[in-house]
């Protein structure tokens, strides 16, 4: 393990969270609500942090391998995770700091669960970086320090691929720091429009800003305790579901469709499916809660596709309290919290892709059975996925669903909650939704679980959003034995 | 510029890592998914996996932008077809890797029908620049430079050389035909060092210097080195290399004698090379090879396939006693080791074939200005020599090098003007149309006003 180099990175990482706090100052300095001394604090502390190490480690050599590349992304998403909550504590916001933490994981994770009860009449600054963490964990943090700094390391492909959704990582052209670029032009012009749109809806540039940060990472911070719905606009509802799915899908596809026009981006079958599913929830949820707007189509419809929309994308917005809706509804949007978007796009989730290949995979199986002869070559956009892939996806599947029914065992030990809200919270958490059922549901927070069930939760946001493997890594005493 | 790699073996792996250095847009295409892996772990480029012959593959290459295809695959016939489909689709450029001796006679013909703009023969190419060590057998390496006028040897030094421990301005100063030579570049416990006045040449230094081929016999004479032609040598395995060679020194009057284990091959071998002494026996026997009469060889050339048996049987040769020894090495990363054991001329067809292909990039890569004539590497890439032409309109003509800025660590080795040879001094100038060898450290130059600036 080549401690110093990854001290080095991680240093210069940090330096670069200290930047991007700098818009968050602008907007506390510009609304005067007394919350700027905290930016300035912690940009303070991380630079007498960040500075120092940078200096120490210069000479650092420069290769990084596989496996630092995994441990310097769980570890720069941890440091970020902590040093994000100080702004929140040193203004007083959330005065403790395991609360704090939990609240900027679940920003930087773009869950958007929060343990905040009340959100109305905080200082703006601070609800301003809240939000921003979405935006900057939802493309990624070390995607952005690839498209600002493309030489900070040789070999960024390990940092990018680990910290990337989906099962592989595809570029969209052969330098990963143009790649990078162009991910966060489209992803930067995607937010853009976002903003201009609500504002045509009536929103100010402030709640357009904050809702558009929570949309385009998929996080799910509102500025409003009934979130969306705190609008009663809609327009905003309209605009929101489109771009909680658009923001979805995988960016590749945006790219194409800026390229090839729509016949190059039709041929992906990922989409076609994660289409399919949007189109095919929204038709059951708006038919399912039907009754429950006493047969009032276009509520139901207005709802129904607001809601499907926000839990497939993994945003976490609600206009709705579909806690009170009827079971087969609720059963059918946790469903939809397993499956969560695309690979590549800022949601979370196990991926419509992984999806399909366990769905191809399972088909094979079945097929062997009866005639155990046949040869089967699983395909995915007409290409062969290769079995090392298939195994990878199996696995993780698995360790998906052992985190699960693992966070969702030890956070019952605060006795508190039944198995409806424990299961929904930890599901919640690690697929970055926000919200789940029960007690934690669209109108409840996370705030009344123990500081032992938070950091449950934290992990559990974090490995969501990194893929699992690349946390869990951090825990393998191997990684840190001394060998070449 | 973005260049598409298809073949992704050892020459396709290695020209993607410096064409990526050198900042170009690399893609490379391969069927197996398993070096593809590796690639992009490695380096900073796009992969594809399949066929580069497939129209489906190519177009995901997106061709009308790219450049220069290479296609370097193991087959000849889908490098020239990938090349002619990637033209056909838009590319601009396409170098091909031929080795095929059958396809030799009919290369200008499938050049233009297929529009392929460069071809290149690794083993012809490697065979070229053995026969080259082998005329002058005091060089572990040697490139000529302006058409042939110039020649920048390299040699390891040893303990009796006269030159040892004097700084160079001392050296440089003798008026004796042996001392017109310049210095260009060090390399010392792999650190490249572009010499000055005051750097001193210690034992076991690999030095490069240049100068004409009669300065650098005359310097070598000066320093009691071998300077005679080879007259007979031994070539261990009967490969392509080993064909092309004997075709090239045959003529010259060098006896040759192949060593090559397997009976038909060595008979095929007897059939085209009439001239030659083909024995089939194992090389890698140490009997077999006295019997054949190593001993009384000139030179020793092993090209067997595995690099290991060809440096072993460098070592034993160079133990007898025998003059020059030269081996090849497929892998690179037995360049240490080879050095290491005083092996000193070891030919790569694998760094031959990139430093070719990478020279012809590196000129269409070049829109501003004078463009590099020509490229050899020192120390696998750790520094260049670079040939350029000098432009009329250029800042630097007619200004005394003295003031001229120069970059750090390179330096101006040697002016060709009308065929005349100038190691240069501070008083010296470039003149329009001079030809002038810079040694830069790093790689990555383009245009001489990047070396030199007014």
């Amino acid at each position: 393990m080549k401690i110093k180099l990854i001290l080095n990175l991680l240093a210069k990482l940090l330096g670069m969270q200290a930047i991007s706090m700098l818009p968050s100052l602008a907007v506390s300095i510009r609304f005067g609500d007394g919350d700027w001394l905290a930016f300035v604090q912690t940009i303070v502390i991380i630079c007498a942090l960040a500075v120092p190490t940078i200096v120490i480690t210069r000479k650092a050599e420069k290769n990084l391998g596989a496996r630092e590349g995994m441990v310097v992304v769980a570890l720069t998403w941890i440091l970020f995770s902590f040093f994000g909550a100080l702004p929140f504590v040193l203004s007083g916001v959330i005065p403790d700091l395991e609360n704090a933490v939990f609240e900027s994981v679940s920003g930087f994770t773009t869950t958007g669960a929060s343990v905040m009860p009340v959100l109305e009449g905080m200082p703006r600054g601070i609800m301003f970086w809240r939000s921003f963490t979405h935006w900057i964990g939802g493309m990624g943090v070390l995607v952005l320090a690839l498209a600002v700094l493309p030489s900070i390391t040789g070999r960024t492909s390990h940092l990018l691929r680990a910290e990337s959704p989906g099962p592989s990582l595809s570029r969209l052209v052969p330098k990963l720091g143009e790649t990078a670029k162009i991910l966060y032009t489209i992803y930067g012009a995607l937010t853009l429009v976002l903003v201009l749109l609500l504002m045509l809806g009536g929103m100010n540039v402030y709640d357009a800003l904050i809702h558009a940060f929570g949309t385009a990472g998929t996080g799910g911070f509102s500025n409003r305790g009934l979130s969306v719905g705190g609008f009663h606009s809609p327009w905003i509802e309209g605009v929101i579901t489109l771009f909680m799915l658009l923001f979805g899908v995988n960016f590749t596809i945006h790219y194409r469709l800026l390229h090839g026009g729509w016949r190059e981006a039709r041929k992906d079958e990922e989409l076609r499916v994660y289409l399919l599913i949007a189109f095919f929830g929204i038709m059951l949820v708006t038919a399912s809660i039907l009754p429950h707007y006493q047969g009032n189509l276009l509520d139901a419809i207005r709802y129904g596709s607001f809601q499907v929309s926000s839990i497939l994308s993994t945003t976490g917005y609600s206009t709705a309290d579909f806690n009170q809706w009827p079971q087969f509804t609720r059963v059918l949007l946790v469903l939809l919290m397993f499956i969560g978007s695309s690979a590549g796009s800022t949601a979370g989730g196990i991926k419509v892709t992984r999806i399909m290949m366990l769905v191809k995979g399972a088909r094979k199986q079945l097929r062997q059975l009866l005639q155990p002869r046949r040869v089967q070559v699983i395909k995915m956009d007409g290409k062969a996925v290769e079995d090392g892939m298939l195994s990878l996806v199996a696995t993780f599947f698995f360790v998906y669903m052992m985190l699960l029914f693992a966070g969702t065992l030890l956070i019952s030990l605060d006795n508190q909650f039944n198995l409806e809200t424990n299961l929904t919270a930890t599901l919640s958490c690690l697929s970055n939704i926000g919200p789940g059922l029960g007690a934690v549901g669209p109108m409840g927070n996370f705030s009344q679980y123990s500081v032992f069930s938070k950091m449950v939760l934290s992990l559990c946001m974090l490995a969501g959003r990194l893929e699992i493997f690349p946390m869990l890594i951090l825990f393998s005493p191997s990684v840190w034995r001394k060998q070449a | 510029m973005r260049i598409l790699v298809v073949g992704d073996g050892k020459v396709g792996h290695s020209l993607a890592e410096n064409l990526a250095r050198e900042d170009h847009d690399v893609v490379i295409i391969d069927k197996s998914s398993q070096v593809l892996q590796k690639s992009i772990d490695m380096l900073d480029v796009m992969c594809i996996k399949g066929n580069g012959a497939n129209i489906h593959t190519l177009m995901e290459a997106d061709p009308k932008n790219v450049d220069v295809v290479i296609a370097a695959t193991a087959s000849d016939e889908i490098n020239m077809l990938c090349s002619m489909l990637a033209r056909r689709l838009g590319a601009k450029y396409s170098i091909v890797r031929i080795r095929d001796p059958e396809y030799n006679d009919s290369l200008p013909l499938l050049q233009s029908e297929l529009s392929i703009d460069m071809t290149i023969n690794p083993e012809r190419t490697t065979a070229l620049e053995i026969s080259r060590l082998l005329r002058y057998p005091f060089a572990s390496n040697i490139e000529s430079f302006a058409k042939g006028s110039v020649e920048m040897v390299e040699f390891r030094s040893c303990k009796k050389d006269p030159i040892l421990g004097i700084p160079l301005k001392r050296l440089m100063n003798r008026k004796h035909r042996a001392m017109q030579v310049l210095y260009c570049a060090i390399e010392r416990e792999n650190e490249v060092i572009i010499p000055n006045g005051d750097t001193v040449i210690q034992e076991d230094d690999h030095v490069y210097v240049a100068a004409d081929m009669v300065s650098i016999t005359a310097f070598f004479k000066y320093l009691g080195r071998n300077a005679f032609p080879v007259r007979s040598v031994m070539l261990l395995g009967g490969g392509r290399i080993s064909y092309y060679l004997s075709k090239m020194i045959i003529p010259l009057g060098i006896a040759v004698t192949i060593v090559e284990i397997k009976q038909d091959k060595a008979e095929a071998l007897s059939e085209a090379l009439p001239d030659a002494n083909i024995i089939c026996g194992d090389g890698t026997n140490r009997d077999s090879l006295e019997q054949e009469g190593l001993t009384k060889m000139d030179a020793f050339v092993a090209l067997s396939d595995r690099d290991e048996e060809n440096m072993i049987a460098g070592l034993y040769a160079a133990k007898l006693g025998v003059g020059k020894v030269i081996v090849k090495n497929a892998r690179s990363g037995y360049q240490e080791v080879a050095d290491m054991l005083k092996l000193d001329s070891v030919v790569s067809p694998k760094n031959i074939t990139c430093d070719t292909i990478l020279r012809y990039v590196r000129a269409r890569s070049n829109s501003r200005g004078s463009s590099v004539e020509k490229i050899y590497r020192l120390l696998s890439g750790k520094a260049e020599a670079l040939e350029f032409i000098a432009r009329a309109d250029a800042a630097y003509i007619g200004v005394p090098l003295r003031s001229l800025k120069m970059r750090k660590d390179t330096l101006i080795a040697v002016i060709v003007r009308n065929g005349r040879v100038i190691v240069p001094f501070g008083d010296d100038h470039i003149e329009a149309g001079d030809d002038v060898i810079a040694i830069a450290k790093g790689s990555m130059i383009v245009d001489l006003q990047e070396i030199v600036q007014a």
